[in-house]
């Protein structure tokens, strides 16, 4: 069953180039891999802003993925035996209830709780650590720490 | 197939500097030059004591056929993902709070890379498969004759995938 593009939203399309994008450069397949960036970035200048956006909309939707999203795909992985889904979806989740918890330790906090901290991310898995420095060891997909990168507090 | 340097881990003990036969290890930029390789000939992989040097190949088995249920269940949740950066990108840009768009900033790298393993699991891993050339070739037809859409680069990726 392959993606449908019309059905796809920018964003979407956006970072299904970007995986494609970085499958390439891991092959050292420059030329391959500029490509995908650019329809990467052609797209990513489509992606609409949304109105009212909330922190409670984000909530939802990742309150929805948790007790729904999830479950259904890792019933479907499990019936079908698919290690590499199982995978994945096993680091996603775990990212996300860290994102969850991100969320509502903001809500409680507001701006205290990055004051005179940071914030990184892993860039093969999404965990999400707030604190002094990140750990040696990503502990959900144990990468070493050089791929956990901070994100910085700008002010505009 | 062709011999690599992963320059993390490359000493430069130049070991590999005097085996290559035909000198494709010695360059300015310090990565292995692929079109000088013997088709992977292996002499500097074995050679290299930091193990930094190993072998791309030019072709890939073909991915495993995905069963329908699992793929229709990580689309959906990959749509969420990228939903939920949409969110996060919205409350960011709408906000001056520095703190506020760090958060959201964080909510949406992490989203992506999320968003990004779910393509790869769903049957999109490596670039050279059907599926993607059938995406290519759908996104040509769709949004091709949209401004900005990178015409000559995809129809060039679509040759150099097949
Ligand atoms: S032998 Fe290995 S460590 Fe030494 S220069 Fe070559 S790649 Fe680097
Ligand atoms: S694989 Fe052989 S030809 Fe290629 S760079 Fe290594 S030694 Fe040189």
């Amino acid at each position: 069953m392959d993606a449908d593009v019309r059905q796809m939203t920018w964003t979407e399309l956006e970072a299904l180039c970007t995986n494609l994008e970085k499958a390439c450069s891991k092959q050292l397949r420059g030329e391959e891999a500029a490509a995908f960036a650019k329809l990467a970035s052609f797209y990513g200048a489509k992606k609409e802003v949304k109105d009212n956006a909330s922190i409670a909309d984000l909530v939802a939707l990742i309150n929805a993925d948790l007790s729904e999203g999830y479950a259904r795909a890792n019933k479907e992985a499990a019936a079908a035996n698919d290690r590499g889904a199982k995978r994945a979806l096993l680091w996603g989740e775990k990212s996300s209830k860290l994102l969850k918890s991100l969320l509502a330790r903001y809500e409680k906090q507001g701006a205290a709780l990055t004051e005179n901290t940071g914030v990184f991310v892993c860039e093969i898995c999404g965990f999400v650590y707030v604190g002094e420095a990140p750990p040696d060891i990503c502990p959900i997909c144990k990468v070493p720490s050089f791929k956990i990168h901070p994100v910085r507090k700008e002010a505009i | 197939m062709h011999a690599a340097r992963n320059l993390r881990l490359c000493t430069k003990d130049c070991v590999c500097l005097f085996i290559c036969p035909t000198g494709a290890t010695n360059t300015e930029n310090g990565q292995i030059d692929f079109e000088k390789c013997l088709d992977g000939c292996r002499l500097c992989v074995d050679a290299c004591s930091s193990g930094a040097i190993y072998l791309v190949s030019s072709t890939y088995p073909k991915p495993q056929p995905k069963e329908e249920g699992v793929v229709k269940a990580i689309f959906d949740l990959a749509r969420s993902k990228a939903e939920q950066e949409d969110v996060a990108r919205s409350i960011s840009e709408a906000s001056d709070d520095a703190a506020l768009r760090q958060i959201c900033s964080v909510f949406e790298q992490s989203s992506r890379i999320i968003g990004e393993d779910l393509w790869r699991e769903s049957g999109y891993i490596i670039a050279q498969s059907e599926a993607t050339r059938t995406l290519l070739k759908t996104m040509i037809k769709e949004h091709g004759n949209l401004e900005g859409f990178p015409l000559e680069e995809v129809e060039e990726l679509l040759s150099r995938l097949s």
